[in-house]
């Protein structure tokens, strides 16, 4: 591990300070990294992955014997010395050829993992046409009905739409910056398609562009492997919202179908007594008026007390 | 030409931005996702292969596209900009939710009192350079160590250095600051763990007064007495000797007792290798002593011969 060591000069406490926790994170940084052994294949759909999460990644370009499912230790290590919340890590072995493991850690810890296997690929250089700039957001499509029936499956979606999401900045997202979008179709709980696209909007007479695509690459059939779950107690900790960051429910005002706004206000019990009504000389309270009350008071409730004196 | 006709004409020259879809298309808009959940025909899918995974993709991103352009936009010099509203999809935060700092000695005071900070402007007007220059630091304005001359109060000592009495006073400043911050911090320190600071500092001064008390010989007994002293109570255990007159067995015993140990050392070994190994590397590292060296001499001494 390493050590928590006090900054000694400005640019030292500047750059601790950017490490520090923040309320409304950005994009997780990423480190993209090989192991021991890596093929063509797998280094190649790896290249990519690191160019579509461009800027926030790192390339690694030494290899490192990084074995997470047998001990997170040195992923731990890696992301405390990059700041880096997400690992996507290349290997091949006679075992688990083409392999890439996808890890993602919460305070320098490690959150959860999936393994998956890259069964056919095209990388993207073997496709023609125009590649997205770097630090376009990229539209995310999940499609296919098994996503959710596997936790290895929930894992692998989970990760990936926190690697390729960006962040929600404040002045919103340019719709001309809208240039590619990733699309992982899974068939069934072990088989995942990826397809990327670059987006083309045509007219379509109407207010809304017709899209058509035209791939881009990388493409490739995965195959999940191994998976590890996070902990519970680490994952709620991890999805805790802050509490500057909850939305405040409004008790009794609601909007109707017109968007009006419509409220509902509760007042106290209102005392007639003390109500104003019309001014008389009749009606102005005599000297002996309160002796006539009291002899009625039994019958006569007290908010028809006023009527009777108007009865008068 | 009719309306309705241009209209017809129109669909027919462009294609259709309308998807239809069995199961509807979930959106997260603030991470621009969209869930599709219909399932997938693996028939399809072998006979065509990237066709039908082309379709997919196309009819998935018109539908977020659809919903994306709905949203409400703001134009400006750089592009038009869609208003995301914030995701709903669960993901995990990088690093815990960051703490609330310990507020300083000065901000429970400020917020006691409803004091608010006033912004002021970093830099002032020098009048005698003719300059702005920023209030304090590095060539601030109050930097008046530099100044080639200076006033000698009224009623002041003529003699008194005035350079050295500001130095003074500045360091006097610096070093109550910094008290001050120390002690900020033991208190944030104290609330940390869960107890009163008021009492930690009580503990910690006890333990102070007990220690000083300690380390005279004898015993703080003619010590010049701190207020309130008497109220740290210091228990000392009392020495015991042994009698002048003990049978000669027990002596021995003791005697023998001390000269085992020595001749042994403590744990049954002769040497304490941690003491042993501190001691060398204390004194400059190892040195390679050759058991020779005397012999060999020696020899040269008699071969010259």
């Amino acid at each position: 591990m390493l050590r928590a060591v006090k900054p000694r000069t400005a640019a030292g406490k500047r750059a601790m300070r950017k490490r520090e926790p923040q309320l409304v994170e950005g994009a997780k940084p990423a480190v993209f990294m090989k192991g021991t052994n890596t093929s063509q294949l797998v280094t190649a759909i790896f290249r990519d992955l690191y160019s579509l999460k461009r800027p926030d990644a790192v390339l690694m370009s030494k290899r490192n014997e990084v074995r997470p499912f047998e001990d997170p230790r040195s992923l731990e290590f890696f992301s405390q010395k990059n700041d880096a919340a997400l690992f996507v890590l290349a290997n091949h072995s006679k075992k688990r050829p083409h392999n890439l493991v996808f890890a993602r850690m919460f305070d320098y810890q490690l959150l959860d993992m999936i393994e998956i296997g890259v069964e056919r690929g095209t990388p993207m250089e073997m496709f023609k046409g125009a590649k997205p700039g770097v630090g376009h957001r990229p539209l995310i499509l999940f499609s296919g009905d098994c996503w959710d029936s596997t936790d290895e499956l929930r894992t692998f979606k989970s990760i990936l739409l926190d690697m390729y999401r960006g962040t929600n900045s404040m002045d919103g997202v340019d719709l001309a910056g809208l240039e590619h979008v990733i699309c992982m179709t899974a068939i069934d709980s072990t088989k995942v398609y990826l397809r990327t696209y670059t987006i083309q909007l045509k007219k379509s007479g109407t207010k809304l562009p017709r899209v058509e695509l035209e791939e881009m690459g990388p493409s490739c059939e995965w195959v999940v492997r191994r998976h590890r779950a996070a902990d519970a107690d680490a994952w709620k900790a991890a999805t805790k919202v802050p509490k500057e960051l909850k939305t405040k429910t409004v008790k009794n005002i609601e909007r109707n179908a017109m968007g009006d706004q419509v409220g509902r206000i509760h007042m106290e019990k209102q005392d007639f007594d003390k109500m104003q009504t019309r001014k008389m000389k009749g009606l102005k309270r005599g000297p002996n008026e309160d002796e006539d009350e009291e002899d009625a008071e039994d019958d006569i409730p007290a908010f028809a007390k006023k009527a009777r004196i108007n009865m008068e | 030409m009719d309306v309705t006709e241009q209209l017809q004409a129109l669909k027919l020259k462009y294609k259709s931005v309308e998807v239809e879809k069995l199961i509807p298309v979930d959106f997260d808009l603030g991470n621009l996702v969209a869930y599709d959940t219909n399932s997938v025909d693996v028939e399809e899918l072998r006979k065509n292969g990237d066709r039908y995974l082309h379709d997919i993709a196309r009819e998935g991103t018109q539908l977020l596209l659809n919903q994306i352009f709905a949203l409400p936009t703001e134009s400006s010099p750089e592009g038009v900009y869609a208003k995301l509203p914030a995701g709903t999809t669960v993901v995990p935060r990088a690093k815990p939710i960051p703490k609330d700092k310990p507020l300083t000695r000065w901000e429970k005071f400020a917020k006691v009192k409803g004091i608010q900070k006033k912004k002021t402007s970093r830099k002032t007007y020098d009048e005698s350079v003719q300059e702005y220059k920023p209030k304090w630091g590095y060539q601030g304005a109050n930097n008046t160590a530099d100044d080639w001359i200076k006033e000698v109060p009224d009623r002041a000592d003529p003699m008194e250095d005035q350079y050295e009495k500001a130095r003074e006073e500045k360091t006097a400043r610096v070093t109550k600051n910094k008290t001050q911050e120390r002690r900020n911090l033991q208190e944030a320190a104290a609330t940390a763990a869960g107890q009163n600071p008021r009492d930690v500092r009580k503990a910690e001064v006890r333990k102070k007064i007990l220690e000083s008390k300690g380390a005279t010989a004898s015993m703080g007994r003619f010590d010049k007495q701190l207020k309130n002293e008497d109220a740290v109570k210091v228990k000392r255990t009392k020495r015991k000797f042994e009698s002048a007159t003990q049978d000669g067995a027990a002596e021995k015993e003791g005697v023998m007792n001390v000269v085992k140990k020595v001749l042994k050392g403590e744990d049954g070994k002769l040497i304490n290798m941690t003491t042993a190994v501190k001691h060398v590397h204390q004194k400059g590292g190892m040195k390679v002593v050759d058991m020779d060296e005397g012999k060999k001499k020696k020899q040269k001494g008699r071969s010259k011969k």
